[in-house]
């Protein structure tokens, strides 16, 4: 056993684990992830399964099957609702088995007789409706909840990378250094955000990547700020100093004695940082200059909720998965704090 | 001290500097100016009168070049970046923050109208914050793991999880929609004017009770909690078990002198309240179509009106760093140990 974890970490994990609120809002919250990972079998509109003339397909992933695969009188992608029905009503050999939820997030389900926002119904399996185009809000809040969550451990990733970087760097070295960049900071914290995002959006079209490199560009700063007060107070300390008279590197001592001790600091800072992705992604959405339509997401489906207020299946549904995700997020942000800096209190009454 | 504060006061002027600097170069470098909105209008203007008869090559340039170089020279972006930078900036000193480039009103003249429904919201919100947050971290730190303490934690936590403008858009649904309780939005009635005096202070409660609902359940748990857990440490300090050792009743031992020692982190960031006066989320203020400053700041964006934009930036960053010293000062006040050197 070479990677023995180190006893304080495993004191660490079990501090975490009796804490139940933020245990249980953990695996929550990784069922959700998985589940979400899975999302093109429980909510799609193609089939999982269809069994036609002797022969099986497996229509989730891989190309578009033409409607001809299956004795249909198109060339286009097969509309595996109308197969069903088609094969059921006997005009075919087989069958098909729809997920849970058989709408796409794309898909829209027009009618003859109505014009969409449809109120929830599980006859037709809108489990929570339909938005005003027509799409199912169940498969839009699904993937929407994915792009989300990505799009948010993503920004986490690229903001600690720089933040940590540059925030380490100011509290080691101090100086000159720490002076500027703590006016650049300044300057950066008080730079309009959603400005730049409008303008920027007005200019090419936000894809994913771009939009996590814009947000990297002003969040980066939160973390800086407490990386370099906790490197500072570090700096100071007795083993660093009898790692320099030892002759380390800067970087040495950065990277293996520093670092370490900050660990803390940021593990108990990641969980909020996930939620305010989460939060800051919709935000964006909502005033349309996030990612570009029909994307799904979250904030899209309140702009719409927010316009049609008689369609409250709309707002009801995406505020209900705000709330648990949010929430799971932020009891396990409040554990992961409580197990590193556990507080214990001994008062006299 | 005195020395200390002087250098922070100076050292807000580089970075205002800075700041508009860079605001003011992006406006320079983006397309989708007054310039190109006067163009575009012109050329909707143009193709409605005309019709079809008006060709093709005409309708790709309506205005001439000497109508275009004149509006250049009105809105000075025929001088270079950092000529008219200079020129808006010694404008700023003298205190002109120059005319809307959408609307040609003053800018200032509309960041003064809006600054009474930021400062309405801004202190009714800050008087609930410290009117709940004090007495409810207190209560919280007094009974520690109670049943109480944890059902405030996670009501305070839900609160703190969900962002204001979407609890915002959910008041509206169930209250304005479904039960039609409160009204869809606005700040006061159409017909306000003709309203009586009792009834004027009626219809802005009534207005406000939604959005302020919105602005305020998020920020309780970050103060509550600082509350609490300031509080907690006191009480485990030596010099509270002193007070209780020597016969001090256990609650005037709390009230006397370990809440008078935790209302100092408290104080830390007092100072930046006096950002109220700029203050409000355009969120939330465009979910509720609050006419307030956070609404004027999101629509000059919107709209590029360049100069209103620069005006607001400049205001907020200024109280923004003055409050950030006077936040300084107020600890300096009420902690005589701290010393700034």
């Amino acid at each position: 056993m070479r990677f023995r974890l180190n006893p304080l970490t495993v004191q660490k994990i079990r501090r975490f684990r009796s804490i139940r609120r933020g245990y249980w809002s953990f695996w929550i919250f990784c069922l959700l992830i998985l589940f979400s990972l899975a999302a093109e079998l429980l909510v799609n509109d193609r089939a999982i399964l269809v069994h036609y003339e002797g022969r099986f397909y497996w229509p989730t992933y891989g190309d578009p099957l033409p409607g001809r695969t299956f004795g249909l009188d198109y060339d286009y992608e097969t509309d595996y609702r109308h197969l069903r029905r088609h094969l059921a009503a006997g005009r075919g050999a087989g069958w098909v088995l729809m997920p849970p939820v058989p709408y796409g997030p794309y898909s829209t389900d027009l009618r003859t007789d109505a014009f969409p926002p449809f109120a929830p119904s599980w006859s037709e399996r809108h489990y929570l409706g339909t938005d005003t185009v027509g799409r199912d809000v169940l498969a839009r809040l699904v993937y929407g909840f994915r792009i989300a969550i990505f799009f948010s451990l993503g920004l986490l990733a690229a903001n600690y990378a720089i933040g940590v970087s540059i925030g380490c760097a100011m509290g080691y070295f101090g100086g000159r250094f720490d002076l500027f960049f703590q006016r650049v900071i300044e300057i950066w914290a008080n730079m309009p955000f959603l400005y730049v995002v409008i303008i920027v959006s007005s200019i090419v079209v936000p894809s994913f990547a771009l939009l996590i490199a814009i947000m990297a560009f002003f969040g980066w700063i939160g973390i800086t700020w407490t990386m370099r007060t906790v490197t500072y107070k570090e700096r100071t300390r007795d083993y660093v100093l009898a790692a320099q008279v030892l002759g380390a590197s800067h970087g040495r001592i950065i990277l293996r004695h520093i670092l370490p001790n900050t660990v803390a600091v940021i593990v108990t800072y990641a969980p909020f940082s996930v939620a305010s992705g989460i939060v800051a992604l919709t935000s964006l959405d909502y005033l349309g200059f996030g990612l570009p339509p029909p994307t799904p997401s979250w904030g899209e489906l309140l702009q719409q909720g927010w316009a049609y207020m008689s369609a409250w299946w709309i707002v009801a549904a995406v505020v209900g998965a705000m709330v648990v995700t949010l929430v799971t997020v932020t009891f396990i942000g409040e554990a992961v704090r409580e197990a590193f800096d556990p507080k214990r209190y001994t008062v006299y009454e | 001290m005195a020395a200390y504060f002087i250098r922070r006061l100076l050292l807000v002027i580089p970075t205002l500097i800075g700041i508009t600097v860079m605001v003011f170069v992006i406006t320079r470098l983006v397309p989708g100016g007054p310039i190109e909105r006067i163009i575009l209008e012109s050329r909707q203007m143009q193709s409605q009168a005309g019709g079809l008869a008006a060709g093709p090559a005409e309708q790709k340039q309506p205005l001439s070049e000497a109508q275009i170089a004149e509006l250049r020279t009105y809105y000075g972006f025929d001088k270079p970046v950092f000529v008219s930078y200079l020129h808006w900036l010694s404008q700023v000193v003298r205190g002109d923050l120059g005319t809307s480039t959408r609307y040609y009103d003053p800018v200032w003249q509309m960041i003064a109208q809006r600054i009474p429904v930021s400062l309405y919201f801004g202190i009714l919100t800050l008087i609930l914050v410290y009117g709940v947050c004090i007495p409810l971290g207190i209560a919280k730190a007094l009974r520690h793991q109670s049943g109480f303490d944890n059902l405030t934690s996670v009501a305070v936590f839900i609160g703190y999880a969900i962002p204001g403008w979407v609890v915002g858009v959910l008041l509206l649904m169930l209250f304005a929609s479904v039960w039609e309780i409160f009204p869809l939005g606005e700040l006061v009635s159409e017909d306000f004017p003709d309203f009586s005096a009792a009834r004027k202070v009626l219809d802005l409660l009534w207005h406000t009770a939604l959005p302020l609902t919105a602005y305020v359940c998020g920020s309780f748990a970050v103060m509550t909690l600082l509350m609490k857990n300031t509080l907690m440490d006191n009480l485990a300090a030596d010099y509270v078990r002193t007070a209780v050792a020597k016969g001090l009743p256990f609650r005037r031992a709390v009230f006397r002198h370990a809440l008078r020692n935790s209302l100092i982190p408290i104080a830390t960031s007092f100072g930046n309240n006096v950002s109220v006066i700029v203050s409000g989320s355009f969120l939330i203020e465009k979910v509720f179509n609050i006419n307030g400053m956070g609404l004027l700041g999101y629509e000059s964006v919107v709209e590029r009106d360049y100069p209103v934009v620069l005006g607001i930036l400049v205001i907020s960053a200024v109280l923004f760093l003055i409050g950030n010293i006077l936040s300084d000062l107020c600890v300096a006040v009420v902690d005589p140990r701290v010393q700034f050197e």
